[in-house]
């Protein structure tokens, strides 16, 4: 006892007490779990963001040139003038997340078990590969493989189209996008297929039929930029109007100067009601439909037949009474509309269709485009426009040996025996279901690159049923997403901050545009670009599909496209923040906006044509474009050289008639209205459940990072819970309060979800959002919520085959 | 009575000895072996020779300040193959360094004698600016032909030089700057 108390008495006269308290304080900043920034020097590099199609200028922070630490806009870069999307802003956790995948994988138990998925070394993984390209090839079934990228405008799309055609497989298919009905739309009406360019930074009055403006489409960083530039008040021009048509109140909408709460899915009918007054009100843009346009009154077809024009069929179908049945709209409202969007000079209507990740109706985007060309969009004011292609070095001609030959010569599978459609567009959806139901011939190999079907594609089952029947499946993923957790072997590609790839053209934008996206550190995992794979595998086949993929690495034939842009003359880099492509008319050159203002030791600085013509060295190109900077040229002007049957633009698509479309319908010549019906019965599912999109929740091949999933509001996400936003008026029919509990069922499948009663919604509607529910990757992805792709009905457009999705029919019940 | 009285006193007289036993061995425990047990020793993993890095009289010749105004701390292995690509010399410290980390491109893990924990912001720029010398919080390094070596707190892992806040309390004090809370602890 006393021992003790003489103990403790004297330890209380030494520092030990006193020290290890204080050592417990400072202990706590040494623990594991505890983040420490690492130290060391910050620099800069300036590049162009690839987390998605949008082309911004980024700069990324690091410390000593090996840690990246966080993303930001690049404010020398106009696109996107120094702002960031919420993706980009949480770039850099895509590179240190745990689910990616550090080396090659080799799947050694049954297809889809994690534990399985065995590490194996590049040469293995790639002598794999090898092996059955080879085998594939020397038995001459080529056509037997297959392969989806979701890059589809790029230089590495550039390089499979490449590969596929000179190794013999006409199974390529890119992710689906809005573009690919509207590059389907522009063949028959411009005849040129090319995404869509529309001159918003020119527009003062823009009528949005359901676009997600600043939510997501088009270039997101670009919507951004322009939408600020339209809300500035600026002395002697007027702020420009938006109206916004839409089922929901959704961030475009509650920013809009007016939200027009319309019947889902029938905004094609509201323009055709918007067109009717135009035509007769005499409001139309007469000099355009005269010189310009075909079809607009009655026309011939190639068989002497007398057709209805475009005008007296709108005139007859769509006056403003029948369209409000349709729509719910007031017709008073339709004709406001209409005189208001014809008064204005630069006045644009934009579209985006259902929660605008996919194809549209055809018959939609045709609709909306004869809306654009009836005011003279297209002409004197070139609101819209095709987005110019980028005259980048070209590819040789594959050199195809006789194997090559008989694959191209097979039909695409989703073709076979003989295509369903008058216009295929790229049918992806329709190819996996034609491997899961009754192909005409089996998929042996499928090769996925930058795409996560199993988890992005509208009605994902569809690739669940698909991969069961194909002999190998190899995926160039980065993470472990649902895809690649199905692959037999995977081949990891750098991640979109290591490596060099490029961005061609910008998704909605009129004007040239190419940018580099340069890597902002070396790669932090034993991954390898999947040009350079591709590269090797046409080394390790030989023969034609070597010599036709002639390049050592992925940076030699990158040079070489980039040697040809130099040597186009066309176009400038876009050295400085002030230089504004957007400016550019179609036919202008490029000079006339390369103006430097007066800088610090600098003079102002005015190009001329020879001194631009000076600038245009593959080396100078080079250096700039991956040092951040991108090259812009002038729109095109759409009118010029219009490959149509008429040789003008065509309200009446004749071209249809050329693709073997006999009908006796005059209407099927002509952009109507034509919803698909959602199936199943309306007594069962009486209500509509529509997805939708956010800015701020990443739903395409890159998952949802943990930053963004952070900034989702306690009525969209709560724990693993996720909520439908309905009507207060829904709710009560319904029996349901804000925070219950439901079962959502749908003909597709059902699904447990949380109620949150919203006076943005639609009476009637169900909304879903898109990018949660994912299955794969970590602990911090997996099981929030639901995968709206798994509930929802897709619907194929009867032109195109294109998978298009905008309502599903529902029905909800207490959990 | 007697016995017990006497049984009682000695019962006092042992209390105290052990009272003091307990004592003397807590405060021996408490100032010798404890400091001992507390500390690890660690040795460079380079010998560097502050007295003969040549032609570099000022400190920040080497510990520079980067452009940005922050603190390099200790010059990372470019500066030292700028000189020794190849061996100088045939020391064991030079074989070590040229083979060992040169050749493998591998940074050299110095073990910094002041680091500060996380949770306190330190700008080696504003004491600069105050015109302290290095010397008020480093030990002078001029004539130091030998790195001394590290004394790593097992419980920590921090030095054991590295500095307590009362030290920089006091210095604040005398200097007039302010002891805020949030001066250093962001």
């Amino acid at each position: 006892m006393q021992f003790a108390a003489g103990a403790v008495g004297g330890a209380l006269f030494t520092p030990m007490p006193w020290k290890l308290a204080e050592d417990t304080a400072i202990w706590s900043q040494n623990w594991s779990w505890r983040p420490s920034p690492e130290d060391g020097e910050i620099t800069s590099v300036a590049t162009t963001c690839q987390l998605c199609a949008g082309g911004c200028g980024i700069t990324a922070r690091l410390v000593d040139r090996q840690r990246a630490i966080m993303l930001q806009g690049n404010p020398n870069h106009s696109i996107n003038d120094g702002g960031i999307c919420p993706l980009g802003a949480s770039g850099v956790q895509f590179l240190y997340a745990p689910y990616r995948i550090p080396q090659p994988l080799k799947q050694t138990g049954k297809r889809g078990d994690p534990t399985g998925l065995k590490p194996i070394s590049w040469d293995e993984a790639l002598s794999a590969l090898d092996a059955k390209l080879t085998e594939l090839r020397t038995s001459g079934n080529p056509h037997r493989v297959a392969a989806i990228t979701g890059q589809s405008e790029n230089s590495m799309h550039r390089l499979w189209q490449q590969f596929s055609t000179a190794y013999g497989s006409p199974n390529l298919f890119t992710m689906p996008s809005p573009a690919d009905s509207q590059k389907l739309a522009a063949s028959l009406v411009f005849g040129r297929q090319a995404p869509l360019g529309f001159a918003l930074e020119q527009a003062n009055y823009v009528l949005s039929f359901g676009a997600h403006l600043i939510e997501g489409w088009g270039a997101p960083g670009r919507m951004q930029v322009t939408y600020g530039r339209w809300r500035d008040e600026k002395p002697g021009s007027a702020k420009t109007r938006i109206v916004q048509i839409e089922p929901r109140c959704s961030v475009t909408a509650a920013n809009a100067d007016e939200w027009i709460a319309i019947n889902p899915g029938t905004e094609a009918a509201m323009a055709l009601g918007i067109a009717h007054v135009l035509i007769r009100d005499l409001l139309y843009d007469a000099d355009f439909v005269s010189n310009h346009a075909f079809g607009f009154d009655d026309w011939q077809d190639a068989a002497g037949k007398t057709r209805q024009g475009f005008k007296s069929f709108v005139l007859a179908n769509y006056p403003p009474e029948k369209v409000t049945e349709l729509t719910g709209v007031a017709s008073e409202k339709i004709k406001e509309l209409a005189t208001e969007f014809a008064r204005q000079k630069r006045a644009v209507a934009v579209w985006g269709s259902g929660n605008g990740a996919g194809p549209n109706n055809l018959y939609d985007d045709l609709v909306f485009l004869a809306l654009n060309a009836l005011t003279g969009n297209l002409g004197k004011s070139a609101m819209l426009g095709l987005t110019p292609e980028v005259p980048l070095g070209a590819l040789p001609a594959p050199t195809m040996d006789g194997i090559a030959q008989r694959g191209l010569a097979q039909q695409r599978l989703d073709l076979a025996p003989k295509p369903n459609w008058p216009l295929p567009g790229n049918g992806v959806h329709a190819f996996l279901e034609a491997i899961g139901t009754n192909p005409a011939y089996p998929i042996d190999l499928l090769l996925i690159h930058e795409a996560n079907p199993a988890y992005t594609l509208p009605g994902n089952q569809i690739y669940y049923s698909a991969q069961e029947k194909i002999g190998l499946v190899v995926s160039f993923s980065s993470y472990l997403d649902e895809t690649a957790l199905l692959a037999d072997l995977i081949l990891p590609n750098h991640s979109a901050l290591e490596r060099l790839d490029d961005v061609c053209g910008l998704p909605g934008v009129p004007y040239a545009y190419y940018a580099i996206a340069s890597p902002i550190l070396p790669p932090q995992r034993n991954t390898r670009h999947t040009g350079e794979v591709l590269l090797g595998a046409a080394q390790g086949i030989g023969g034609s599909v070597a010599a036709s993929l002639p390049w050592k690495k992925y940076d030699d034939y990158l040079q070489e496209r980039v040697q040809g842009l130099a040597a186009s003359g066309q176009g400038a880099i876009a050295e400085y923040r002030e230089i504004e492509p957007w400016r550019l008319q179609p036919g202008d050159s490029p000079e006339l906006f390369y103006r430097r203002p007066p800088t610090e030791g600098n003079s102002a600085e005015q190009k001329t044509p020879e001194s631009l013509q000076k600038t245009r060295t593959v080396q100078a190109y080079w250096k700039k474009l991956t040092g951040g900077m991108y090259w812009y040229d002038a729109p095109v002007n759409v009118l010029k050289n219009l490959a149509t049957p008429s040789g003008r633009y065509e309200f009446a698509l004749q071209n249809l008639q050329g693709k073997g479309m006999a009908a006796d319908e005059d209407r099927l010549y002509l952009p109507h209205y034509h919803p698909l019906a959602p199936s199943g019965d309306e007594k069962d599912y009486p209500l509509l459940l529509i997805s939708y999109r956010m800015l701020s929740l990443s739903d395409q091949f890159l998952a949802n990072p943990p930053f963004m999933t952070k900034t989702l509001s306690d009525d969209l996400l709560q724990g693993q819970d996720l909520f439908l936003a309905l009507h207060p008026q829904t709710a009560r029919a319904q029996g349901f309060s804000a925070g219950d509990r439901a079962q959502l069922k749908t003909p597709q499948g059902e699904v447990a979800v949380r109620i949150h009663v919203s006076q943005g919604a639609r009476p009637g509607a169900l909304f879903i959002v898109q990018g949660l529910g994912h299955t794969a990757y970590d602990e911090y992805i997996q099981n929030k919520g639901v995968n709206a792709n798994e509930i929802i009905e897709v619907q194929m457009d009867p032109l195109t085959g294109l998978a298009t999705t905008w309502a599903t029919r529902a029905q909800l019940r207490r959990a | 009575m007697k016995a017990e009285g006497k049984s009682g006193k000695s019962v006092r007289t042992g209390g105290v000895v052990f009272f003091f036993a307990g004592f003397i061995i807590m405060m021996v425990v408490g100032w010798v072996v404890f400091p001992r047990l507390l500390y690890s020793e660690k040795m460079q993993p380079v010998q560097f020779r502050h007295d003969i890095a040549e032609g570099h009289s000022e400190c920040e010749d080497c510990h520079r300040f980067r452009d940005d105004g922050t603190y390099s701390g200790i010059p990372s292995l470019d500066n030292c193959r700028q000189c020794h690509e190849q061996p100088i010399g045939d020391t064991e410290a030079e074989k070590l360094l040229v083979r060992e980390y040169i050749e493998k491109n591998k940074e050299i893990p110095w073990l910094a004698y002041s680091w500060q924990p996380d949770n306190v912001y330190f700008s080696h720029a504003a004491h600069i600016k105050r015109n302290l010398p290095c010397t008020r919080c480093h030990r002078d390094v001029n004539k130091e032909g030998k790195a001394p070596p590290y004394w790593e707190n097992r419980l920590t892992g921090y030095s054991r030089n590295t500095m307590r806040m009362v030290e920089c309390e006091k210095c604040h004090a005398e200097q007039h700057a302010s002891n805020a809370c949030q001066v250093c602890h962001k």
